[in-house]
């Protein structure tokens, strides 16, 4: 009987890397082109305009919640990719045959896949870089942070691979929920600027925390009165229940099992 | 020890009732054939055995393990080859086995060793290299029993795995499974091919909407079919002779007197006594065993006329 636990958790997981470590024209390249983009015209050309923000650069503050959109857009894209394309094509039926635990297999694809949003949130602080010194303030709340977002985002896509039913869903969340959820979330603004009735409606949008933390990481500051841990500890509470519901549907089949 | 054993297996989509109480078992080591019509609940009943699909109703155990309660330790124990290729578009087929290997928990460099000897053992260790959708339709073929045979499997569930292959194909098919049967791995095929179900199979039960029509060796079922002898005389018969009373069924077809018997070679010689002392000159005679395939076709048939209405509902 071969049964050694962490063998198949860690094939599925090296495979799940694999799988976009080596197509970076399909999974690095993009979101590299795309903040240069971002960084150049809204950080150095616009941000000239724009001036200091909360004491800081336009193009420094713009940076954390530029982090921010590529971790988790590349977080939930991966993980609902992967599900949904091996469930497209079947192959998912070798990894759901197998005797990897329900648990195993669902914290496989969720921690590859954060692990991919990681790894962008990196690249686009380091493109960022390339056109303001960066700093880290609290290293702590921006590691912290970026995983636990990065988490409930590979958790959340899990969610949509499994509900998919055509590429077009996969569209769907990205493009019409996640996206602007994102864009306004604090990224390229502070909630200072907005008007009364529309601050507080920001402050219903779970990014603005997200946002918010990985800048406090990155440069002390807040955007909004939440203090990071009281931020950290709701997010890694949906975290964790958002794991637990990937569990939950893996373990009834949902979408694998007829 | 019971490879597999299912009790009362159901299986329901909305009205469809897939599998309507199959109860079957396997032994260890037998080499078992699924035998039934397209729609007859073949590939449910394999898909739920390895997860796929879930049951009804009934219970479904491999090598003991409930495959609900202990899904774990019955996969693991199955390797699986599908009619339909489902195989991992991004990476060389190596790697693949190398992938499917380690989901059983075998450590890498066992796992690339093994996928290496499945490669071989199937004649495509020179394509390992490439991705599956590249290979043809014969190398994708071998691939899927590849695949099922890395994790080194105590039984190995093959749906349909000779369908649309050439005449070499399937032999050289067929010598991989035989090998791997005689070494102990209890074998599970479904098969439309009747050929191929008499030529490997310790038994076999035949499927038919849903329902075990029978569970017997193929030679069993010969033994059910009847010879049939065609007797070619030099003068065309108007009726049967009425010398024929034995235990044997006759008819003239063309001028041609048929016999149907269970022991043709009693049969024929009783047969030519009695033409031969009527005065009728016999030229040619032609003997033929009724075939698994036919026999099958009956089965499934007979079963038809009992299970449906008028209205063609089960």
């Amino acid at each position: 009987m071969n049964l050694a636990l962490p063998i198949g958790f860690k094939t599925l997981m090296r495979r799940e890397v694999l799988r976009y470590v080596r197509r970076p024209r399909n999974t690095f390249l993009p979101p590299l082109i795309t903040n240069v983009l971002y960084f150049s015209v809204f950080g150095v050309i616009l941000g000239n305009r724009v001036g200091e923000i909360q004491g800081v650069s336009y193009i420094l503050f713009l940076l954390p919640g530029l982090v921010v959109l590529g971790a988790i857009s590349n977080s939930f894209e991966n993980s609902s990719f992967s599900i949904f394309h091996g469930r497209w094509n079947e192959y998912i039926q070798a990894t759901t045959t197998s005797p990897i635990s329900h648990t195993q297999m669902v914290l496989a694809y969720v921690l590859s896949s954060a692990f991919r949003g990681v790894l962008i949130g990196i690249l686009i602080a380091l493109v960022g870089a390339v056109f303001t010194p960066v700093t880290v303030r609290h290293p702590f709340y921006l590691v912290a942070f970026m995983a636990v977002i990065t988490t409930l985002f590979a958790g959340l896509g899990v969610i949509g691979g499994l509900w998919a039913r055509d590429f077009d869903y996969l569209t769907v969340m990205n493009q019409f929920i996640l996206r602007p959820l994102v864009f306004f979330g604090g990224v390229f603004y502070s909630l200072e600027i907005l008007p009364p009735l529309w601050t507080y409606v920001s402050l219903l949008n779970p990014m603005v925390y997200m946002v918010n933390g990985v800048r406090y990481g990155f440069l002390g500051a807040e955007t909004v009165d939440v203090g990071p841990n009281a931020a950290l500890v709701v997010l890694s509470t949906a975290a964790v229940a958002v794991v637990v519901f990937d569990i939950f549907l893996f373990r009834r089949g949902y979408g694998l099992t007829e | 020890m019971t490879a597999i054993e299912t009790r009362d297996l159901r299986k329901s989509y909305g009205n469809l009732q897939a599998l309507k109480g199959v109860s079957l078992e396997v032994e260890e080591g037998e080499f078992f054939g699924l035998l039934g019509p397209n729609g007859a609940g073949k590939t449910t009943f394999i898909s739920i055995l390895v997860g796929l699909v879930r049951k009804t109703g009934g219970e479904a155990r491999v090598f003991g393990h409930d495959v609900e309660d202990d899904y774990r330790e019955a996969r693991d124990a199955i390797g699986l080859a599908p009619q339909e290729f489902n195989v991992d578009r991004f990476f060389p087929i190596r790697e693949v086995l190398v992938h499917k290997a380690g989901y059983h928990g075998v450590p890498k460099d066992v796992a690339e060793e093994r996928a290496d000897e499945a490669l071989r053992t199937v004649g495509i260790y020179d394509k390992r290299d490439t991705r599956f959708h590249w290979l043809s339709g014969g190398m994708k073929r071998r691939f899927m029993l590849a695949r099922a045979m890395v994790t080194d499997p105590d039984l190995l569930i093959l749906d349909e795995p000779t369908a649309g292959v050439d005449v070499q194909l399937r032999h050289d098919l067929w010598n991989i499974i035989t090998r791997m049967n005689e070494e102990g791995t209890t074998v599970l095929l479904t098969t439309h091919y009747i050929e191929e179900a008499e030529r490997l199979c310790d038994r076999v039960a035949i499927l038919d909407e849903g329902e075990v029509v029978e569970v017997s060796s193929p030679d069993e079922l010969m033994g059910r079919g009847k010879d049939t002898v065609r007797v070619s005389l030099a003068e065309p018969l108007d009726a049967v002779p009425a010398s024929l009373d034995g235990d044997y069924e006759t008819r003239v077809e063309d001028g041609e007197l048929v016999v149907e018997t269970r022991n043709a070679g009693g049969t024929l010689a009783e047969v030519m006594r009695a033409l031969d002392d009527e005065g009728r000159e016999v030229v040619d005679v032609e003997m033929s065993r009724t075939s698994l395939e036919e026999i099958f076709v009956d089965m499934t048939r007979n079963h038809d006329d009992v299970t449906r209405t008028p209205e063609g509902e089960t």
